[in-house]
């Protein structure tokens, strides 16, 4: 062969590979559960394509495939019901985040509003904490024990302030618990907001405020928006807040989908919702890109200029007491759960009877197992998702692989419940029977965190100018050496915070977990949610505990990691 | 170290031509350069050699051998380029020893390998062996960085990592050094400096070179031989004197050194001296034509000013001069000659004086001196 085109022959097998790894972990699975949709039983992809009997057995299938499912979708009331609930759920979500987050972002980035640095500091406390976690702990403020309830009660309160297994409940939860989410990027759409347009208006005669409301406002709200989107999405997509606070009659998409797997073995049922859920979560990304499609916020402001700060008193003091108030909620939910780990017993009182480490030690002791597979498995993601993630930068960059860019946008937009669903049902059988082991999880898990590793690979592999690739070339390295060589070093400080990232989401992970990890791999967030469905609430909060101290410590060495890196 | 020859070389880039007919025979230890505009197919051309670019159609040979189913580290080239490409994890030592150790490499034993390597990823770990250390302190010691051996290349300024990049390339001892505008990055006293470094290490080296350029300048006094190119073709290959004085398009004429170019009408030839019309003045030229319309090239220093002396070249015109620049050793006027202006170079001895715009100047220059092109 010629040596010249041989040269290129290793890289173009690890593309192939790539390619591989997509096809069969996401496109197929993806491409099943819409099948499953309408014939009603899994389809066994890889069977039937080594076996004839199979093969015919699915032709049979499709033969008796329908559109029932469909259709049972609008006539029997629970799948309509649970879809209404969730698009309701998510709106309520979206728009209440929006009015909390204006007063927030604006006094951050337009005032000087006091205790700046704090508030914004306290704001990333709710992203530490998994929603099953800040779910529950709601349970044991607001439940019929629960300490606010006392405290209600001894004002003349009557039953609860607030029944946390509602539709209320689970939205007020997501509300507090995700509003983060939102509020930077509309710190970063205020601070853009051309400030000489505001100028102008102010010069032209208008009052402050209707400054804000006529040039402002307008300005910032394609971006509010789409953080809008973004809120309604995570909303729509979240799996812990609803498993855990969602009574039986409360129909929501995603509960409703994972009893049909996980109760039922309803593959069709299960398989409708899922492409249900899978659309909508599409729909809401098409119309997010579209908002912000020619609306570069760089081109519209020009050069950042310096913006100058509101220090009216009467604005900002109202500003900083209303953002505290804001995160103290999330708060007290940490403190909540720190309480309940060290209480011998904590009844219907504002304070636990007495203080004991001994749900540590149970921890220790009975529990170590789960805090091993929560390592384990988080490990396997990363170094899977470190891998894929290099090659697939690589191949974007370097070979301009629009599809593969593509193909890592998809786990952006299937939420984890629906693409767990479609896992579980592709690889069920012979001969790939991979459901239920512990390789499927760290693939789940991987493909799940792809997009935010590869986005930060990228932008490493971006700064790698080719030339240094080519120079290691010409002084006679392999292309396989020279990336191993220079560019993979060069890579490593951003793939070290990437990498750190996915271990802590993955400790985090509940959809995936709860739906898919087995009982010999059950990792901390699975160990979690049952001690909460057993009531065990005080083991379960010394291992959510441990849980959200891990993601802390973890997040803050990846943080110095990339910001080490900037200077 | 080798000869380059290039035949017929063309390369597209999806449909667009931006190379065609491109034929180089560079000789062995010959300094050659590649001159001309951005964008005219410089760096293309080099890439092709290097093997980072395959040709659409043509060969290339390195040493009598055609390289066509070599890949590029194969090739032996070794190239400097303009951002220098320094590895910028690794101290000046490790790039500078980065060659051998891809050559330590490849003839290893599986654990020598893995030494090799682990070496290429953490020199602290593993040693180099002594023959390496020698060969890279002699070469550091040559381009004058014996002391910046393990600075982090970073630390050092522009005209060093300069040289870090040229003798990583020269310890691979490579067939050719390929030089792509290797110097425009530095400020220009120490682009001065740097050219007559790499001239004298290209020369006691003996090394066939080929180096990238778009400055005249810079090609004309470093190059045995240079290619003009334009628009992906190669216009004229030549010495330094050769296009100087012989451009064989008003482009070169143009773009090596400054002249006149007029467009004219040749109107007759008379003992060997060719008459040419250019607006209503008439000039002779000793340079031959067939042409009827030709562009009449003239230098500014062979102009001469009459300044009250007899003319001795019956080619005299009368003008005005519009502006006078003072150059230091020369000072360069620009002279109204009818509907044309001209560009004049007179030798500036202190204690001359220099004229006054809006005088008026008598020129000649000699026919030998006038070239149609
Ligand atoms: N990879 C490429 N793809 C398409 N066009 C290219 C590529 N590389 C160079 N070109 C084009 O080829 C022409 C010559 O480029 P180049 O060789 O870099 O010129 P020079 O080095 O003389 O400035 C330019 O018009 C450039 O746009
Ligand atoms: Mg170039």
């Amino acid at each position: 062969m010629n040596k010249f085109k041989k040269h290129f022959v290793g890289i173009g097998l690890i593309k192939l590979l790539i390619y591989g790894f997509f096809l069969l972990f996401l496109i197929i699975p993806l491409l099943s559960v819409f099948l499953v949709a309408f014939t009603n039983q899994p389809i066994n992809v890889f069977g039937l394509l080594i076996s004839m009997e199979r093969m015919q057995q699915t032709i049979d299938q499709f033969r008796n495939a329908s559109l029932d499912n469909f259709k049972a979708l609008f006539t029997y009331g629970g799948y309509l019901t649970g879809l209404i609930n969730s698009l309701k759920l998510s709106l309520i979500v979206s728009l209440w985040v929006l009015v909390i987050c204006i007063p927030i972002a604006y006094g951050i980035a337009r005032t000087k509003m006091p205790f700046k640095k704090t508030i914004g500091a306290l704001c990333t406390i709710p992203l530490v904490i998994p929603t099953f976690i800040s779910a529950y702990a709601f349970i044991i403020m607001f439940g019929r024990s629960g300490w606010v309830t006392y405290i209600y009660e001894k004002f003349g309160g009557e039953g609860m302030l607030l029944d946390p297994y509602t539709m209320t409940g689970i939205a007020i939860v997501q509300i507090f618990f995700f509003f983060p989410y939102a509020l930077w990027p509309m710190v970063a759409a205020f601070k853009v907001t051309d400030a000489s347009l505001e100028e102008a208006s102010r010069n032209m005669g208008a009052k402050g405020w209707l400054t804000f409301i006529t040039v402002t406002f307008p300005i910032a709200l394609p971006g509010m928006l789409s953080t809008m989107l973004v809120i309604f999405a995570v909303s729509f997509s979240d799996f812990g807040t609803p498993i855990i606070l969602a009574p039986n009659d409360l129909n929501l998409i995603v509960v409703d989908a994972y009893r049909e797997i996980s109760g039922f073995f309803n593959w069709g049922g299960a398989a409708i919702l899922t492409v249900i859920m899978i659309a909508v979560a599409g729909v809401v990304y098409w119309l997010q890109n579209y908002l912000l499609k020619g609306k570069n916020y760089d081109i519209l402001s020009g050069k950042p200029k310096e913006i100058k700060l509101n220090d009216n008193k009467a604005l900002t003091i109202p500003l900083a007491i209303f953002s505290s108030l804001v995160v103290l909620l999330p708060i007290l939910a940490l403190a909540t759960i720190i309480l309940q780990s060290l209480a011998t017993t904590w009844g219907k009182d504002p304070l636990p009877s007495g203080y004991t480490l001994e749900h540590y030690r149970t921890i220790f002791t009975s529990s170590l197992g789960n805090i091993q597979n929560s390592l384990i498995l988080a490990g396997g993601a990363l170094i899977l998702s470190v891998i894929i993630s290099v090659f697939v930068s690589y191949f974007v960059v370097r070979h301009r692989s629009t599809t593969l860019d593509f193909m890592t946008t998809i786990p952006l937009i299937v939420p984890g419940i629906a693409f767990g669903i479609a896992l579980i049902q592709t690889f069920n059988t012979a001969p790939l029977q991979l459901t239920g082991t512990a390789l499927i999880l760290i693939i789940a898990y991987s493909i799940r965190r792809l997009p935010y590793m590869v986005r930060s690979t990228v932008g490493t592999m971006r700064a790698i100018k080719q030339d240094i690739e080519e120079a290691a070339v010409s002084l006679g390295a392999s292309t396989l050496t020279a990336a191993t060589t220079v560019v993979g070093p060069l890579m490593l400080p951003g793939i070290a915070a990437g990498s750190i990232l996915v271990f802590v989401t993955v400790i985090k992970e509940t959809s995936i977990s709860i739906l898919m990890a087995p009982a010999s791999w059950a990792p901390m967030s699975l160990a979690i949610f049952q001690n909460v469905l057993r009531a065990e609430y005080y083991s379960a909060a010394a291992m959510s505990v441990i849980l959200v101290v891990m993601v802390l410590v973890l997040q803050a060495l990846a943080n110095r990691l990339s910001g080490g890196n900037k200077s | 170290m080798g000869s380059v020859v290039v035949e017929q070389l063309r390369k597209e880039f999806s449909g667009v031509t931006v190379l065609q007919d491109i034929n180089l025979d560079i000789k062995e230890g010959e300094f050659f350069a590649l001159l001309g505009p951005s964008g005219c197919g410089k760096t293309t051309t080099m890439r092709c050699i290097a093997g980072f670019e395959a040709p659409t159609k043509g060969s290339i040979m390195i040493g009598g051998k055609d390289i066509a189913n070599l890949a590029p580290n194969e090739r032996n080239c070794g190239m400097v380029f303009q951002s220098y490409a320094l590895f910028p994890h690794m101290n000046v030592f490790d790039n500078v020893a980065y060659s051998l150790n891809i050559k330590e490499l490849k003839k290893n034993n599986l654990f020598k390998k893995i030494g090799v390597y682990t070496r290429m990823l953490n020199s602290k770990i593993v040693k180099y062996p002594k023959h390496i250390t020698e060969k890279v302190m002699d070469i550091l010691e040559y381009v004058e960085l014996t002391d910046h051996a393990n600075k982090l290349t970073s630390e050092l300024s522009g005209g060093q990592q300069q040289r870090v990049a040229l003798a990583r390339a020269l310890v691979m001892e490579p067939e050719v050094l390929l030089m792509d505008e290797p110097l425009s990055n530095l400020d220009l006293k120490l682009r001065h400096t740097m050219r007559n470094t790499i001239r004298r290490i290209q020369q006691d080296l003996k090394i066939t070179t080929i180096f990238v350029t778009h400055d005249q300048e810079e090609a004309m006094s470093m190059a045995d031989r240079i290619a003009v190119m334009k628009d992906g073709k190669i216009l004229q290959i030549g010495t330094p004197t050769d296009l100087y004085s012989k451009p064989n398009t008003p482009f070169i004429a143009d773009f090596v050194g400054t002249s006149n170019i007029l467009p004219g009408e040749v109107v007759g030839t008379e003992n060997g001296l060719t008459t040419v019309k250019i607006g209503n003045q008439r000039i002779k030229s000793a340079s031959p034509t067939d042409k009827k319309h030709v562009d009449v090239v003239v230098r500014p220093e062979n102009i001469q000013v009459l300044n009250g002396a007899k003319d001795q070249t019956g080619n005299t015109f009368e003008g005005e001069i519009l502006l006078a620049t003072y150059l230091g050793s020369i000072v360069r006027y620009d002279v109204k000659v009818g509907e044309h202006n001209l560009l004049v170079d007179t030798t500036y001895e202190s204690g001359d004086s220099i004229k006054t715009n809006g005088s008026t100047i008598r020129l000649s220059v000699s026919p030998e001196r006038v070239l149609l092109i």
